[in-house]
């Protein structure tokens, strides 16, 4: 089934600046991930699994490797007629100057033109920096039935971490009655996952008369929402069971990367009904030397190992020679550990060359270590 | 100069067990991610040649499926991959050679802007930049030029290939067939560079002169009157014509000094995306010396083997010298050697499943053991 009445709404435009050296020249969701994927990757793949046809992506911040990869549609198959992938950055307008976008819900109403001419009836409001698998379809379907005016997606966290998140008060029948954003004492457990679908008709208004106000901060969870709660309009939540992680942090996102292997139950990534699409960067296959130890761990393509890795996953084209120690690390894409080199509890950046018998990171250490090539240099 | 690029099916002397009954030796799986023809259609598209026949002798499915959904870097518009086969001789295994595959083709062949042809099979597996080959034509001035490799072990293997006899202007005087009797021969790696002319006429000669020729019989019979030229190759070769050929070629390029002469940085072999997770070694695993496809997972013990696309290998396995194709799925506790097991195969608990090097055992696609 084609779905042309939803529109996907990608916000893509964050720096996400406590990832460090991670996105000094690319924006969080081109970050790499999980050996072969883009973070992105996940909420494109959850789109076309959910025939979904039409996907804006609105970015900003160092985006021109996210702009190139994400309008190669096709490794999605978001190549349909009348769909496809649309990388919407800020622009200059007839009449209007140019303007950056100023928050989540400002990125939005500054692309009303394109959303009207997608003709949307619903629109879907998605992060590019989440890490999930889940069915859109299925949400538009209790959006459709319960006749909300907006529906947001709810996922249980632990009540003592729910006041890290935005926090939504429900009714008994999962209506929206409060929303309130990090509470110091949560009244719920039911923390927003930033995806939202709303009747654009009516969106249409609020993103108007929020562009217009002059006190606003133009985003959704605290601009928009509040608005729409204050208006009365029906706001209904949207549980969500399943994986689900902001990998907004270097801990997060290397602890999202842990998870592929310690919670292989939760994050299928061989669910073959489910798959998350990439590119396939044409590499020579993954070759096991003849010293390897791997136990517990996710290698990809163009990957030579022979040493010693364990609890770790490893990105496309690395090489770990003999008698080298890799635990509880993520190697990005074509980084190299030298002969007897050590890595513990460490995220290696992209093309870092580990020299023979360096050390890295603590078995013990509470935070993960983010290597930079100047450190490796450095040893 | 614009060439033409024919990518050749298997000749009549080729015989890999097994595998033949479902694929045809091309579209049959490499080193865990490839299919063999990806090599040869990875050279022409490296060299610059991005107009291609792809001949297709019998059991197309799975060629047709594989080339038309790989990019093989090439102008998707200015470009183009023609999936082409014998319409008349199709069904007659007999009457069913290239040449009439190429008579019956001949319209496509005779309306392409292009000087040269370049010929190549589909059954050897090495890279070759055309170009080099061009060069030498034109600089020699041959009527065909044709790649050989010298090699040391023709008395093991390359059974039934062309051997050349090569004169010091490097002309071939002879060819005869390989009879495995001698170490050191000049195998035939049947590319082939000539005119689009000359190409055309040969056909017709070869199909005036017998209705069963093959393009390398009337090349055999065309050496005195035409000046055919060589062009050294340098560089792994492997001809896939027999099961244990086919798996030696893959045990031998687990070994990296091996793998790096076959794929290179500047040199990349495209293939089919299947978008599988990368492969997922769970605690207890043990692999050693193998080569492993992607969306695999494994639990077992691996020792010199070469594992294709989304395989499942079982806690408490020992699968030594084996090559297992892509989504074979192999219970706990099995036991395998020098095997070759095709796609979807489901070797069940406790099986042991022990062949020789020289007479490899092979289980079919799907079959369960």
């Amino acid at each position: 089934m084609v779905q042309k009445k939803m529109v996907a709404m990608i916000l893509a435009g964050g720096r996400g600046s406590r990832l460090y050296d991670l996105t000094k020249k690319i924006a969080k969701p081109a970050v790499n991930f999980g050996g072969k994927y883009r973070i992105i990757d996940f909420a494109l793949s959850n789109c076309a699994n959910s025939n979904i046809s039409t996907v804006g992506i609105l970015v900003q911040y160092e985006s021109v490797l996210l702009n190139s990869y994400v309008a190669r549609d096709y490794l999605w198959g978001l190549n349909m007629a009348g769909g496809g992938v649309y990388v919407l950055p800020p622009r200059e307008k007839d009449n209007e100057g140019f303007d950056i976008y100023e928050g989540t819900a400002n990125a939005i109403a500054q692309n009303i033109d394109f959303l009207d001419q997608a003709d949307a009836d619903y629109v879907l409001v998605l992060s590019g920096d989440h890490i999930y698998k889940m069915d859109y379809e299925d949400m538009l379907r209790e959006h459709v039935e319960t006749g909300a005016a907006a529906t947001i997606a709810v996922i249980q966290v632990p009540l003592k971490e729910a006041s890290r998140f935005g926090i939504m008060n429900c009714d008994e029948n999962d209506n929206i009655i409060e929303f309130e954003e990090k509470p110091k004492n949560p009244k719920s457990d039911l923390a927003s996952m930033g995806i939202y679908i709303f009747d654009y008709k009516l969106m249409r208004k609020y993103l108007v008369a929020d562009t217009k106000d002059k006190n606003s901060s133009h985003d959704f969870g605290k601009d928009v929402i509040p608005a729409y709660l204050k208006d009365k309009e029906k706001l209904h939540a949207y549980r969500f069971k399943g994986y689900w992680k902001d990998v907004g942090t270097i801990d997060s996102l290397w602890e999202a990367n842990m998870d592929l292997l310690d919670h292989k139950d939760l994050l299928d990534l061989f669910d073959n009904e489910w798959k998350i699409y990439s590119e396939d960067p044409m590499t020579a296959p993954q070759i096991i030397g003849p010293n390897a130890k791997i136990n517990e761990a996710y290698i990809t393509t163009g990957c030579f190992i022979d040493g010693d890795v364990k609890h770790s996953v490893i990105f496309t084209g690395v090489r770990v020679n003999k008698d080298a120690k890799v635990r509880d690390t993520v190697l990005m894409n074509n980084v190299t550990v030298g002969e007897g080199a050590k890595l513990e509890r460490c995220l290696v950046m992209n093309d870092v060359k580990i020299p023979a018998n360096a050390h890295f990171g603590d078995k013990n250490g509470d935070k993960i270590l983010l290597v930079t090539p100047e450190m490796a240099e450095g040893k | 100069m614009k060439a033409l690029g024919i990518l050749n099916f298997e000749p009549y002397s080729i015989n890999v067990r097994g595998i033949e009954e479902y694929r045809p030796i091309s579209a049959a799986s490499f080193l865990g991610r490839f299919r063999v023809l990806d090599f040869m259609i990875s050279n022409f598209t490296n060299s610059g040649i991005d107009n291609l026949k792809v001949f297709i002798k019998n059991r197309p499915r799975s060629t047709v499926e594989h080339v038309h959904s790989t990019n093989y870097n090439i102008n998707a518009k200015r470009g183009k991959i023609h999936l082409l086969h014998g319409e008349k001789v199709y069904t007659n295994p007999i009457y069913n050679t290239d040449l009439a595959a190429f008579e019956s083709n001949m319209s496509f062949i005779r309306e392409v802007n292009a000087d040269l042809v370049i010929v190549a099979p589909s059954h050897f597996v090495y890279i070759q930049d055309f170009n080099k080959v061009v060069e030498e034509h034109l600089k020699k001035e041959n009527d065909i030029t044709v790649l050989y490799h010298a090699v040391n072990d023709a008395n093991q293997a390359y059974e039934l290939c062309d051997t050349l006899q090569i004169n010091e202007e490097g002309r071939v005087t002879a060819i005869a067939t390989n009879s495995c009797k001698y170490k050191h021969r000049n195998i035939s790696l049947e590319s082939y560079v000539m005119s689009r002319k000359l190409f055309m006429t040969l056909v017709e000669r070869g199909r005036k002169t017998s209705s069963i020729y093959w393009l390398r019989d009337i090349l055999r019979d065309s050496i005195d009157d035409l000046k055919v030229g060589t062009y050294a190759h340098k560089g792994y070769v492997a001809c896939m014509n027999s099961l244990k050929a086919y798996l030696k070629a893959n045990l031998d390029l687990i070994k990296e000094e091996n793998l790096n002469t076959l794929i290179k940085k500047d040199w990349t072999i495209y293939t089919m995306t299947n978008d599988s997770c990368p492969t997922l070694y769970e605690a207890g695993a043990r692999a050693v010396s193998s080569i492993v496809g992607n969306g695999c997972d494994i639990a077992g013990d691996l020792e010199n083997c070469v594992i294709g696309r989304g395989v499942k290998i079982g806690q408490g396995c020992k699968i030594k010298n084996t090559m297992i194709l892509p989504g074979a799925r192999i219970g706990d506790n099995v036991t395998i050697e020098n095997a070759v097991i095709d796609r979807f195969a489901n070797v069940t608990v406790d099986s042991v499943l022990i062949g020789e090097p020289s007479d490899p055992l092979y289980v079919a696609r799907g079959d369960k053991i």
